[in-house]
C-alpha cells in the first residue's frame, strides 16, 4: 500500500505544481476571477449542476471538434494505397450508365398511359381525339370540375397569388391552410389536422416523425408504397400481419407483448399501420374490430384513408363515418386531399399533441413550401359541398353497386374489392383449380405466417408478366369501345409483396348510372373478348 | 356505444355550425377581410384600409410620371424604373470561384454565445426538474401513461420545448395575401409564453424580405395570374390521378417540354411537390452497390431519397473541392466496404445555391473532377434555377456551363415561379426511365392545372416567346404528336438554342400573350433587378461591418447573430419597426449550434428604397444587438445608399 503511494508520488507533485501554474495563468486571464467565484458559488450551492456544466462543456467542445465529414480510415478493411496507385485505380474504373435505355417492353408501358386533351372528368377527350367515360381517374365525389370551386378558386388566385414561397415556418402559413386544416378536423370530428403539401409524402413523412428506431410497428402485408416507405424510413421494428386478417394481427400483437415480456424490455411506443381501403386491392378494414384491438393491447392506430376519405360514409367522411367510430379514437388519421376533395396535398387528422408534434417532426411538412392558396381553398369548398349534398355520396354507391352489378357474375375475372369501395379491382381468374385460390387470406392456414416476414406463408403463384399483357389488351379493348380504364400500376421489384396485376377502376359520382352500367359491360364485354380467345 | 351516438351528433352540429356560416365554412372572417385589402386590385396602388397602413410599402417615394406605366401592383412587385438599379447575375470567366470568408467573431462572442446555450439549456431542466414535481398534468403527454409510452419523450422534445418554445413568436407566423414584395401578417400575441398563440384579429403590412419570391412571380395580378384564371375556367383545379393512371393531361407535356427547354437539356419530368421530386427520384437513380458522394449541408429531400434509395453515402465539407477531391479519390480506391468490389456508379449530389449558406456550388471545379473521376452529377437548383445567371438558367448558365455536360439537373418551382413542384432534367433514356421507376409517376398525384400554367406562364416570360410569321399547322395540338411518347421533345424546331426563346408552338393555344411575355423584356427585368438587389444587399451589409456568409450574387443572404438571444430580438425589432419588415431567423438544428443567422431573401419585386430600409434598419439594430463583427473597410451608411450602384459594379468588393 505504502509502496504505491510511494511511487505515484512525482505523480502527485508533477500534478499540483502544474495545477499551480494552470491557476496562475487562469487568473491573468482577464474576467477570470468572476469565471471562479461563480463556479466556486454554484459547486457549493449545487455540485450536481457542477458536473451537468462540465459535461455540458466537454459535449459543447466534442461536438465542435468533431466534424461530420471524417474519412473512415480506422476500419480494418481499409487499404492503404499510394498516390500513384489510387490515380491508376481512378483510371481503370468504370461505372455503369447512368440509366439503360427503356426496353421495347418498358417503352409501350409508359406510352400506354392516355394523355388528356383539356379538362379531366366524367367524359375526357383525349389525345386520340376520342372522348370517353373515365372509370381511371380519381373523381369520386365528382368536384373536379365544379363550377363553384372554380369560382373560388380564381378569387383566391387573385387576392393570394398562386403559390405560397415558403415552408410553412417561414410564411408559408397562409389563413386559408389553417382554414382547411380546421375544415378537415370539423368534418372529420378530430380536435386539428395538418396539411403536407403531397398526399403520396403525407403518411411517409407522417410515419417517422412518430416511429423511431426501437418502436414498434404492427402492419398489414397489404400497405401501400407509400407506407412502406414511411416504415423504411423509421427504422422501427416492423412486424407483419396477413392481409385484412385481423385474427392474424391479434396474433402478432400477442407474440409482441409475449416477446417484450420475455425480454423485461421497456415500454416503446407501438402502432398498428393498417388502411382503411387498401389501395392494393380495394379490400375494406373492420375498422370497429381494429379500434378494439387497438384498446386492448395498447397500440395506437395510424390509419390511412387516402382512397376512402371523400368516398365512403354518408357525407364522406370516410371509414369512421360509415362504421360510426368517432375519428378520435383513430390516433393518427392520413388522408388525401387530392383524391378525396380533388385538389392536391394529404392531411393528418389527430389529436393537438399528433398534429402539433408533426408541425416540428413532419420532414414533408417542415422542409417543402405549403400548397397553394387557390388549391386549400378549393379543397375547402369541396367539404363544404360534401357536408351539404349528401345525395353525391349515395349517387356514388348507387354506381358502385351498378358497375359491381355487372361484374360479379363475370366467371373470368375476380374482385378482391369491398363491395361498397369505389375502386374496384379487377383479377384474372383462372380455370385451372391450382391457381384459383385468391390471396384473401379468408381459408385458415393451419400455421399462421412468420410475422418477422413480409411475405405471406404460401404467396399466392402468379404470371405477372402474362397476366399485365393481358389486362392491358383488357385495357386497350375498352378504350377502342370509348371506356378509359387503366392498369393497377406498380413499381414491380420495389414493392415489398408482389400485388397481383389487376385493372383498377375509380368510380364516380358524376356519371349517371345508366354510363356506370354502360361502361361495366363494355369493360366486361372486354374481359370476355381478351380472355375468351384464350381458353 | 354511446360515444359512437355522441360522435354522430357532434358532426351533424358541426355540419350546421357550417351551414348557418353562409355555406362557405372558409368565406371567413379572413377571407371577407381580406378582400378589402386587393379588392380594388385594378389600382397600381392597393387601397389599405383593412390593415395597418404603412405609407412606405404602400407607394413608391418618389410617385411616377406621366409617361411611367406600371402594370403591377406596388405592394407585390415594387415600382422601379431607374434603369440604373440592374445588374446581370453572371461569373466572370477565367476567374476562380470564390465567396466571401468565412470570418471568425470575437471570442467573447462564441463564449457568450455558448453560456447563453448552457443557460437556457440549464434552466430548461431546472424547470422541468420542478415542473414536474409541481404541476405533473403539463408534462402529462411525455409521459408513458396507462400503458402507451410517450408519443414525444420529455427527452426527445427538451429542445423544441424549452429552446425553441422561448422563440417561437418568430416562427411560422400566419400571414394572408400575396407573399410578394409585401405580405400582411396576423397579429397574434401568446398570453402563455408562446404555448399558445391567440389571433388579434388585427393586420400588419410589412415588407417581405423572406419568401422564396426571387423573380417577384407571386403576384395576383399580371400575365401569369391571367393565365391561371383562364386555366381554371378551362381545366378546373385537379388533374385526377397520378400521371400513369389517368391524370396526364397536355398541360403536363406541354409543361415538360418547355422545361426541358428552358434548362437547356433533352427532356424533362415534373413532379407535383418539390421535396418529392428528390426523395422520391433519387431512389430509382441509385441501389444498393453504388455510392451518393453528397455534400454535408444537403437539403432534407435528398437525404430522404438518399436513405430511401438503399445506396451508400459520404459526405465531403461543404463545398470544399478538397474535401471533395480527397473523398473521391478514396472511395474510388477503396471500392464497396469490406468486399472491395468496385462501385457500380457514384453520383454527386450537390445545390446550385445553399440555402442557409449563401454559396454558389463550385462548378468550375467540379466539372474538372467529374471528367477526371467519372462519377454522375446531381445538382439541385431549388434555390438557384431562375435566380442565378444571366438568362436565369440557374448555375450553369451563371458559370456558362454547357447544362447537357451536367448529367441530371433538379429544381423547384416553388421558389423563383411562384407556383409549385419540381422538375428533373436530363438525357431523353434517363427521364424516360425516371418516369417509369421514380415513385411519383406511378403512385403520387399529377400537378395541378393552374400550377401548370403558372410555370409555363413564367417560365415562357422569362424566356420570351418567338411567333413564326406563318401560322403554324395546327395550332390546337402543338404538342400532342408527344402521344407518341418517344419524340416528344426533340421534334422542336431543330434551332432549339439554348438558352432561347420558347416557340409560341410550345405554350397552350388559349394563353393569354402580353406584350412584354413575348419580347422577353419581362423577364429580364426580374432577372437584372434581382441581381442589383442581390448583390447591393450583400456588398452593403458588409460595409455596414456585418459578418455575412455566402456569395455577393447570391440572393439568399445570411447574417450572422451568434448567440440565439439575438435571433428573437432580431426578429422582433424588424417586426415592430415603423415600416414593419418581416425575416426568417434559423438557428440549430438548421445551422451548426453558434451560427445562428438571420436569411433575407431578395426578390425582383423589392426596389432600392427596399433594400435601403432593410439596410437601415440592419444598421440600428447591428449597433443594438453588437453585431458587427466583420472585417474589412466599412463605410457609413448614408454613403452605402448614395453609391449603391457603384457598389453593385465593382468587379471585386473592395
Ligand atoms: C435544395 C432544396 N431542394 C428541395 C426543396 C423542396 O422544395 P419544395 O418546397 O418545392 O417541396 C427545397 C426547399 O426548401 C430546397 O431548398
Amino acid at each position: 500500500m505504502s509502496g504505491t503511494t510511494s511511487t505515484l508520488e512525482p505523480l502527485f507533485t508533477f500534478v499540483t505544481s502544474s495545477y499551480a501554474a494552470l491557476e496562475t495563468n487562469f487568473f491573468k486571464i482577464p474576467g477570470s476571477a468572476v469565471v471562479a467565484r461563480y463556479v466556486k458559488s454554484s459547486h457549493q450551492n449545487d455540485p450536481g449542476r457542477t458536473l451537468l456544466e462540465v459535461i455540458l462543456i466537454i459535449f459543447a467542445v466534442r461536438t465542435l471538434l468533431q466534424s461530420r465529414t471524417r474519412a473512415d480510415h480506422s476500419g480494418k478493411h481499409f487499404i492503404q494505397f499510394d498516390e500513384k496507385e489510387i490515380d491508376d485505380l481512378v483510371d481503370e474504373w468504370t461505372p455503369e450508365p447512368l440509366a439503360q435505355p427503356l426496353t421495347q417492353q418498358e417503352k409501350a408501358d409508359l406510352a400506354c398511359a392516355p394523355i388528356i386533351v383539356g379538362p379531366n372528368g366524367p367524359k375526357p377527350k383525349l389525345s386520340t381525339g376520342k372522348t370517353v367515360t373515365n372509370l381511371a381517374s380519381y373523381n369520386f365525389t365528382g368536384l373536379s370540375g365544379n363550377t363553384i370551386i372554380k369560382e373560388r378558386a380564381i378569387e383566391t388566385l387573385r387576392k393570394y397569388g398562386l403559390g405560397s414561397c415558403g415552408p410553412p415556418g417561414f410564411y408559408g402559413t397562409q389563413d386559408v391552410h389553417i382554414q382547411l386544416e380546421r375544415d378537415i378536423a370539423d368534418f372529420l370530428g378530430t380536435e386539428a389536422a395538418i396539411l403536407y403539401s403531397q398526399a403520396f409524402s403525407t403518411i411517409s413523412s407522417a410515419i417517422p416523425a412518430f416511429c423511431k428506431r426501437g418502436d414498434v410497428i404492427v402492419a398489414d402485408r397489404g400497405v401501400n408504397f407509400a407506407i412502406q416507405k414511411g416504415l423504411q424510413i423509421s427504422r422501427c421494428t416492423v412486424r407483419w400481419y396477413d392481409h385484412n386478417d385481423l385474427e392474424s394481427l391479434e396474433q402478432v400483437l400477442e407474440s409482441v407483448e409475449k416477446e417484450r415480456r420475455k425480454k423485461k424490455a421497456p415500454l416503446t411506443r407501438r402502432f398498428i399501420v393498417t388502411e382503411g381501403i387498401f389501395d392494393h386491392d380495394g379490400a375494406m378494414s373492420d375498422l370497429p374490430k381494429l379500434v378494439e384491438l387497438k384498446e386492448k393491447y395498447k397500440y395506437r392506430l395510424i390509419l390511412d384513408e387516402s382512397v376512402s376519405f371523400g368516398s365512403v360514409g354518408r357525407t364522406g367522411r370516410g371509414l369512421t363515418e360509415l362504421y360510426n367510430v368517432p375519428a378520435s379514437q383513430v390516433d393518427m388519421l392520413v388522408g388525401s386531399v387530392a383524391n378525396g376533395l380533388s385538389s392536391c396535398g394529404g392531411f393528418c387528422a389527430g389529436s393537438h399533441v399528433v398534429v402539433n408534434h408533426q408541425r416540428i417532426n413532419g420532414t414533408s411538412f417542415v422542409f417543402s413550401a405549403s400548397m397553394p392558396a387557390t388549391l386549400s381553398v378549393a379543397a375547402s369548398e369541396g367539404i363544404n359541398i360534401l357536408r351539404n349534398t349528401p345525395s353525391i355520396l349515395s349517387t356514388l354507391q348507387d354506381n358502385v353497386r351498378a358497375v359491381r352489378a355487372v361484374l360479379d357474375r363475370v366467371e373470368c375475372i375476380s374482385i378482391p374489392s369491398h363491395s361498397a369501395s369505389p375502386i374496384i379491382h379487377i383479377n384474372i381468374r383462372w380455370p385451372s383449380p391450382a391457381t384459383l385460390q385468391l390471396p384473401s387470406a379468408t381459408s385458415s392456414p393451419t400455421k399462421p405466417s412468420n410475422p418477422l416476414s413480409v411475405l405471406p406463408r404460401d404467396p399466392p403463384q402468379f404470371d405477372v408478366e402474362l397476366e399485365e399483357r393481358l389486362l392491358q389488351d383488357v385495357v386497350d379493348e375498352a378504350l377502342a369501345q370509348g371506356v378509359m380504364i387503366t392498369r393497377a400500376r406498380r413499381l414491380r421489384g420495389q414493392e415489398l409483396v408482389d400485388v397481383r396485376p389487376s385493372v383498377r377502376l375509380a368510380i364516380s359520382a358524376a356519371l349517371t348510372r345508366k354510363e356506370c352500367e354502360k361502361a361495366a359491360n363494355t369493360v366486361k364485354a372486354a374481359f370476355v373478348k381478351v380472355l375468351g380467345k384464350r381458353r | 356505444m354511446s360515444t359512437a351516438a355522441s360522435y354522430l351528433s357532434a358532426v351533424s352540429e358541426a355540419d350546421a355550425r357550417a351551414r348557418a356560416h353562409g355555406g362557405t365554412p372558409n368565406s371567413t372572417p379572413a377571407l371577407s377581410l381580406s378582400s378589402s385589402l386587393t379588392g380594388s386590385s385594378e389600382d397600381t396602388v392597393l387601397d389599405d384600409t383593412g390593415a395597418d397602413v404603412v405609407d412606405a410599402l404602400l407607394y413608391p417615394r418618389v410617385p411616377p410620371t406621366s409617361e411611367q406605366v406600371f402594370t403591377t401592383v406596388h405592394t407585390e412587385f415594387g415600382h422601379c424604373a431607374n434603369e440604373k438599379y440592374r445588374f446581370t447575375s453572371q461569373h466572370r470567366a477565367g476567374t476562380p470561384y470564390k465567396s466571401n470568408p468565412e470570418q471568425d467573431p470575437p471570442y467573447y462572442i462564441v463564449l457568450t454565445t455558448y453560456l447563453s446555450y448552457l443557460m437556457v439549456i440549464c434552466l430548461g431542466h431546472l424547470r422541468d426538474f420542478i415542473g414536474k414535481r409541481m404541476r405533473p398534468s403539463r408534462y402529462k403527454h411525455l409521459m408513458a401513461q396507462n400503458g402507451y409510452a410517450a408519443l414525444n419523450s420529455d427527452f426527445d422534445s427538451f429542445y423544441t420545448r424549452r429552446l425553441k418554445t422561448r422563440i417561437d413568436d418568430c416562427f411560422s407566423h400566419p400571414v394572408t395575401g400575396v407573399p410578394g414584395r409585401t405580405i400582411v401578417l396576423l397579429d397574434r400575441y401568446s398570453p402563455d409564453y408562446n404555448v399558445t398563440m391567440i389571433p388579434t384579429g388585427t393586420r400588419t403590412r410589412a415588407l417581405n424580405i423572406s419568401s422564396y419570391n426571387y423573380l417577384g412571380f407571386a403576384q395576383g395580378k399580371g400575365a401569369c395570374a391571367d393565365a391561371v384564371e383562364e386555366s381554371v375556367i378551362r381545366y378546373g383545379v385537379c388533374a385526377g390521378g397520378t400521371r400513369l393512371e389517368g391524370g396526364t393531361l397536355d398541360l403536363h407535356l406541354q409543361a415538360e417540354a418547355l422545361v426541358a427547354r428552358f434548362i437547356g437539356m433533352e427532356d424533362a419530368l415534373i413532379s407535383s411537390m418539390g421535396f418529392a421530386t428528390n426523395s422520391t427520384i433519387i431512389p430509382a437513380l441509385v441501389t444498393k452497390g453504388c455510392l451518393v458522394v453528397s455534400d454535408e449541408y444537403n437539403h432534407a429531400s435528398i437525404r430522404y431519397g438518399v436513405r430511401l434509395s438503399g445506396a451508400s453515402v459520404r459526405m465531403f465539407k461543404h463545398n470544399d473541392m478538397q474535401s471533395l477531391e480527397t473523398l473521391l479519390r478514396e472511395v474510388i480506391s477503396q471500392g464497396q466496404p469490406k468486399t472491395h468490389r468496385p462501385w457500380k456508379k457514384i453520383l454527386l449530389i450537390v445545390e446550385g445555391l445553399y440555402s442557409m449558406e449563401g454559396t454558389l456550388v463550385n462548378l468550375p471545379v467540379v466539372m474538372e473532377l467529374k471528367k477526371k473521376y467519372k462519377f454522375y452529377l446531381f445538382i439541385d437548383e431549388a434555390h438557384s434555377i431562375g435566380a442565378l445567371g444571366p438568362h436565369g438558367r440557374g448555375v450553369a448558365d451563371y458559370f456558362g456551363i454547357n447544362p447537357r455536360s451536367i448529367d441530371i439537373l433538379m429544381g423547384t418551382f416553388t421558389k423563383s415561379f411562384g407556383a409549385a413542384g419540381g422538375y428533373i432534367a436530363g438525357n431523353k433514356a434517363l427521364v424516360d426511365r425516371l418516369r417509369l421507376r421514380g415513385h411519383s409517376g406511378t403512385y403520387a398525384e399529377a400537378m395541378a392545372p393552374p400550377v401548370l400554367t403558372q410555370v409555363i406562364a413564367s417560365m415562357s416570360s422569362i424566356m420570351g416567346v418567338t411567333i413564326p410569321v406563318e401560322k403554324s399547322s395546327s395550332p390546337a395540338l402543338p404538342l400532342l404528336r408527344a402521344s407518341s411518347v418517344d419524340t416528344h421533345v426533340s421534334e422542336f424546331e431543330p434551332e432549339c438554342a439554348y438558352p432561347g426563346t420558347a416557340p409560341v408552338s410550345a405554350l397552350p393555344v388559349w394563353m393569354p400573350l402580353a406584350p412584354t411575355l413575348v419580347d422577353g423584356s419581362d423577364g429580364q427585368m426580374r432577372l437584372r433587378r434581382l441581381a442589383f438587389n442581390t448583390r447591393y444587399l450583400n456588398r452593403g451589409l458588409r460595409k455596414l461591418g456585418f459578418i455575412t456568409y455566402g456569395h455577393d450574387d447570391s440572393p439568399v443572404v445570411p447574417l450572422l447573430l451568434f448567440g440565439p438571444g439575438k435571433m428573437a430580438v432580431f426578429s422582433r425589432m424588424m417586426r415592430t419597426r415603423a415600416t414593419p419588415i418581416v425575416i426568417v431567423v434559423v438557428a440549430y438544428p438548421a445551422t451548426p449550434l453558434v451560427l445562428s443567422r438571420v436569411r433575407f431573401c431578395l426578390s425582383a419585386a423589392h426596389t432600392k428604397e427596399d433594400v435601403d430600409m432593410v439596410l437601415t434598419a440592419c444598421d440600428e439594430i447591428g449597433d443594438f444587438l453588437d453585431l458587427k463583427h466583420g472585417a474589412g473597410e466599412r463605410w457609413p451608411l448614408q454613403e452605402i445608399i448614395d453609391r449603391a450602384v457603384e457598389l453593385v459594379n465593382m468587379p471585386e468588393a473592395p
